[in-house]
């Protein structure tokens, strides 16, 4: 019985590890196949960058439309980048949560142009923060933006 | 007149540039196994050489980082300093056969409870518990424990294992203390915990060299020894978990093969007859 509470710790961070793995994992599939169907989905409704409405569009209505998203790390991806920091490089398991934080924001942009019957946004910008900014043993969380100049077109 | 509508489009982009496609599970063992070896060889490197250098601390300042142990006043007369002193009567014999560097001297504290098991500790100070004095049948055997205890700080292992310890706990602490990985920090910290603070096996050897040597010149022979090692290999299979003395050591009776060889090759007689555990350190109450 012993030992069982010596190592209750290294098990315990074990357990959590692969629930987080295995949560994660699912989540970020599963999100992933919604983001590719959305995105589908949504093709027809036009974004750019462009601060002006391209040459020769004649607008009728404007409006400003944003889409905002939340995500946090799990506790896989949190060790992993853990270990990562200390030798350095590509941080892998990271990048998949903030390339899904990034589409998802524009597909919820997207979401709230079609509501107002827009043909398409233009001045879209892409802005992330950190939620648990500089606070150690936090949840590494973030907040993805995006936000454009929903038109509609004559 | 009349625009012409411009032809604008948002065509398909292709996957993977932006996040891989490799399995997280990859990047994962090939960080755990290259930071583990490579943190395994500095942190071996570094404990190695502060084994190395603690041993050349000077005995007095040993002395010092153990100077929280109470001391037992000399005209106390209850049971418990009467033992401590009868053990220290015997600590004296076998110290001055040990040759003990000059400065160092040996403190032997008695303590009540029936853990069965005596260590070494900074300072010179010896600790022996009720528990091993009632499980062992006679002076000689108790004084086969003392010496091998002697043994360790003559040969500075405390301090050794302590400095191994610091170096251990620093480095882990310096790794992955700025890792900012919690996981990491509490796994890898139990670890350098649980390894820490022990003898090795080596260690061991060289003080039952030692104590047998002291304890034939004290007491003529080295029947003390057969009858330690005997009291263990015998608790070793009655108790469920073994005594905490053992728990480090090797095989009792590998330990006391060794010890044969030893005294054949010196010469020594390891037969004889023992003397009996003096009634003072039996009379706790």
């Amino acid at each position: 019985m012993e030992w069982m509470l010596q190592y209750f710790e290294i098990f315990f961070a074990l357990c959590l590890l692969i629930v987080g793995y295995g949560f994660g994992r699912l989540a970020e599939k599963r999100h992933y196949k919604s983001i590719f169907k959305r995105e589908k989905k949504y093709q027809e409704l036009l974004v750019f960058s462009l601060k002006t409405p391209p040459e020769g569009l004649t607008v009728t209505d404007s409006r400003l439309v944003t889409g905002s998203v939340v995500v946090s790390i799990d506790y896989f991806k949190k060790f992993v980048a853990g270990l990562r920091m200390l030798v350095g490089g590509r941080l892998r398991s990271y990048e998949t949560l903030v390339d899904r934080g990034r589409r998802e924001a524009v597909l919820r942009m997207k979401e709230q142009a079609l509501l107002l019957h827009a043909d398409s946004v233009i001045n879209v910008k892409v802005e992330t923060s950190s939620i648990s900014k500089g606070r150690r043993n936090s949840i590494g969380s973030i907040e993805v933006c995006a936000y454009g100049t929903a038109l509609k077109h004559a | 007149m009349e625009k012409k509508k411009p032809d604008l489009s948002n065509p398909e982009i292709p996957e993977g540039i932006n996040a891989s496609d490799e399995h997280p599970l990859k990047e994962f063992f090939w960080l755990l196994i290259g930071i583990t070896v490579f943190a395994a060889l500095v942190i071996g490197a570094l404990s190695l050489s502060a084994g190395w250098l603690a041993q050349k601390i000077p005995f007095e300042y040993e002395t010092q980082l153990a100077d929280h142990f109470p001391d037992v006043e000399s005209g106390d007369s209850s049971n418990e300093a009467r033992i401590a002193e009868r053990l220290q009567g015997i600590a004296d014999r076998l110290s001055v056969e040990q040759n003990l560097p000059e400065g160092m001297h040996i403190t032997v504290h008695y303590s009540d409870s029936d853990v069965v098991n005596a260590f070494a500790t900074l300072g010179g100070n010896i600790v022996i518990f009720r528990g091993l004095i009632e499980a062992l049948p006679s002076e000689d055997a108790l004084a086969m424990v003392i010496a091998h205890e002697i043994a360790h700080i003559k040969h500075r292992h405390p301090i050794r294992a302590l400095g191994r310890g610091v170096t251990i706990g620093i480095s882990f602490a310096a790794i992955f203390g700025m890792s900012g990985s919690s996981a990491g920090d509490r796994v890898l910290g139990e670890i350098g915990l649980l390894t820490a603070l022990s003898f090795s096996r080596t260690q061991e050897r060289a003080a039952d060299e030692t104590a047998l040597r002291a304890l034939v010149n004290v007491y003529g022979h080295g029947n003390g020894a057969i009858e330690l090692f005997d009291t263990f290999s015998e608790l070793e299979q009655t108790r469920f978990s073994e005594p905490e003395v053992l728990r480090t050591h090797p095989q009792s009776l590998d330990r006391l093969a060794a010890l044969n060889d030893q005294a054949e090759k010196k010469g020594w007689r390891m037969n004889g007859e023992s003397l009996p555990m003096p009634q003072v350190l039996l009379e706790h109450k």
